[in-house]
């Protein structure tokens, strides 16, 4: 049996939550694959491992490291597991983020556009599993705002671990500055990151 | 609805600052100032400078500056302003008068943010009882904030990294692991709580400590920031010429921070500083490995460690505790130099 630990995109020290986490289930004489593509992590886990006296071996491909650790002691039993959010949602999955350029959903009907961003929203919450992300940019800042229609659906999905994202310029041109009521307010950078870092944009 | 500061940071970012060895070897090639004023420079692995201006009065000069900690602009400010204003209070002097050192991306960032770690700064600085006089903006991204701080000390009565003598008794007056609850934090794992526990720790002046510190003549001193208790530990061994003996389980962690270890959350931060300082370190062997690594976390804003006279170092704890730190306990003692500079057991 064997298990494989992808730590590929993860930040300082998500990786090595993660190998602490799988070091922990995974069952005796189980061999486990740490998949590792920086350094810092790469030299950081090594050290780990070494000072918990689990031995391993390590190979080099084009920049991504992989350590086999042969599971034999059995590490001390880890405390408050469950509490995990951002780390799972770096797992194995596509890193979706769902990117809102107007308050309204789709082009023709003004209305029909309002009610179907107002579904939208109220359905979110309940897919499986959630995107990483909501940018909000151009009208779609309205959206964030006290009395807003989806407000309740937003903060929902804000308290599950969604990061909501709202453009800075947006947020100064609309004058919401001080009705926004969820979300984080932040610059071009940050948006850009975000979307480029995604495996899968959704525009609806 | 407020700018999250932490947004600018790179999630994971570790600690900021450089790792002490490469600091030490690349300090290595300079020469040592020579001048019989100068009392104290890096020689000693000292934070701050101390430059004798008569008999009665020496100046204290020090700056730090550091990467967002926290969301709230107001708060980052004040934490930051702590931080600098620290070195000071470590080196048993009083803080008179300080500079701004700001690095803000003013075309990203709304400009209020830069008004609200001022005002965070400003306060601080006033609650310090500092002059802010000035200083210095760069535009640059993500926001960088400290002061560049001047205080005064009696030539006499400096406090410092190499007045460690054996049979001194070791406190530290605030808990430790910082490192980890902000690490934790941006994984998305820490409790609104434990960040805000951390936070006030971070914002808390060190003036109190300073002051007792001189009231019971205490000559070793060093406060606890980037390179984590065992680092600056180290420091003060090898600058005093002694062994410090460490009891991790009498050091006080914040609020989560063991189970936090021990589910993996150690950031890079501590594996550096555990290269810095197990060169003359001896970790017993039965140390428990997440207090091994709780004594490696850099700390912001940490607390002062106080070399005392034995026969004092209860009277001090329990004048430290009735002040602003509560939570200061006796965590170790210095003995007579042995194999290693610096024993940490459980």
């Amino acid at each position: 049996m064997m298990k494989i630990v992808d730590t590929k995109g993860l930040k300082c020290p998500a990786p090595l939550i993660k190998t602490r986490q799988t070091l922990n289930e995974a069952a005796e004489g189980e061999s486990l694959h740490i998949i590792i593509d920086n350094p810092a992590s790469l030299s950081n886990i090594k050290r780990f491992l070494k000072d918990n006296n689990l031995g391993f071996s390590e190979k080099e491909e084009n920049g991504i490291w992989t350590i086999v650790v042969n599971r034999g002691e059995v590490l001390p039993p880890m405390e408050n597991i469950k509490d995990y959010c951002s780390v799972e949602g770096g797992h194995t999955g596509k890193k979706v983020v769902v990117a809102i350029t107007s308050d309204r959903m789709g082009e023709g009907d003004d209305e029909l556009g309002s009610k179907l961003i107002n579904s939208f929203f109220k359905v979110l919450p309940l897919i499986k599993p959630l995107p990483e992300a909501v940018v909000f940019y151009n009208s779609g800042v309205k959206l964030a705002v006290a009395g807003s229609p989806v407000l309740e659906f937003l903060k929902e999905i804000e308290t599950k671990g969604v990061q909501l994202y709202l453009c800075t310029t947006c947020v100064d041109f609309f004058s919401l500055k001080d009705s926004i009521s969820v979300g984080k307010i932040s610059d071009m950078y940050q948006i850009i990151n975000v979307l480029n870092e995604a495996d899968l944009i959704i525009r609806p | 609805m407020a700018f999250d500061l932490l947004t600018t940071v790179e999630a994971g970012g570790c600690s900021a600052k450089i790792s002490p060895e490469i600091l030490e070897k690349v300090l290595a090639g300079f020469p040592v100032p020579v001048d019989p004023n100068i009392l104290v420079d890096i020689s000693t692995h000292d934070d701050a400078g101390v430059y004798r201006l008569t008999d009665n009065i020496a100046l204290v000069l020090t700056t730090d500056f550091f990467p967002p900690v926290c969301s709230d602009a107001y708060e980052f400010g004040q934490i930051a302003a702590a931080n600098s204003l620290s070195d000071v209070y470590a080196m048993g002097g009083k803080p008179i008068l300080a500079l701004n050192l700001i690095m803000f991306p003013s075309s990203r960032i709304p400009i209020e943010v830069y008004g609200e770690i001022l005002r965070g700064g400003s306060d601080k600085a006033r609650e310090a009882g500092v002059t802010i006089i000035g200083g210095h903006s760069i535009d640059d991204y993500p926001p960088k904030y400290g002061l560049a701080v001047t205080g005064i000390v009696d030539p006499a009565r400096v406090i410092t990294n190499s007045g460690a003598r054996a049979g001194d008794i070791l406190i530290l007056t605030k808990p430790v692991g910082s490192g980890v609850i902000l690490a934790a934090s941006r994984m998305g794992m820490a409790k609104e709580q434990e960040l805000a526990a951390a936070r006030s720790y971070m914002k808390q002046l060190n003036n109190e400590g300073g002051r007792l510190m001189q009231e019971y003549n205490v000559k070793g001193a060093t406060d606890i920031t980037g390179f984590g208790l065992a680092g600056h530990a180290l420091k003060m061994a090898l600058g005093s010429d002694v062994t410090i003996r460490l009891s991790m389980k009498k050091v006080p962690l914040m609020e989560g921070v063991y189970s936090y270890i021990n589910e993996g959350c150690i950031p890079g931060a501590s594996f550096r500083n555990l290269d810095y300082a197990e060169k003359h370190t001896h970790f017993e062997n039965d140390l428990d490995y997440n207090l091994r690594m709780a004594s490696c976390d850099a700390q912001t804003s940490g607390g002062l460690l106080i070399a005392v006279n034995e026969h004092e170092a209860e009277k001090l704890l329990t004048d430290l505790k009735k002040s602003s730190h509560p939570e200061a306990s006796i965590i170790g003692r210095v003995e007579n130099k042995s194999s290693h500079a610096l024993i940490i057991g459980n």
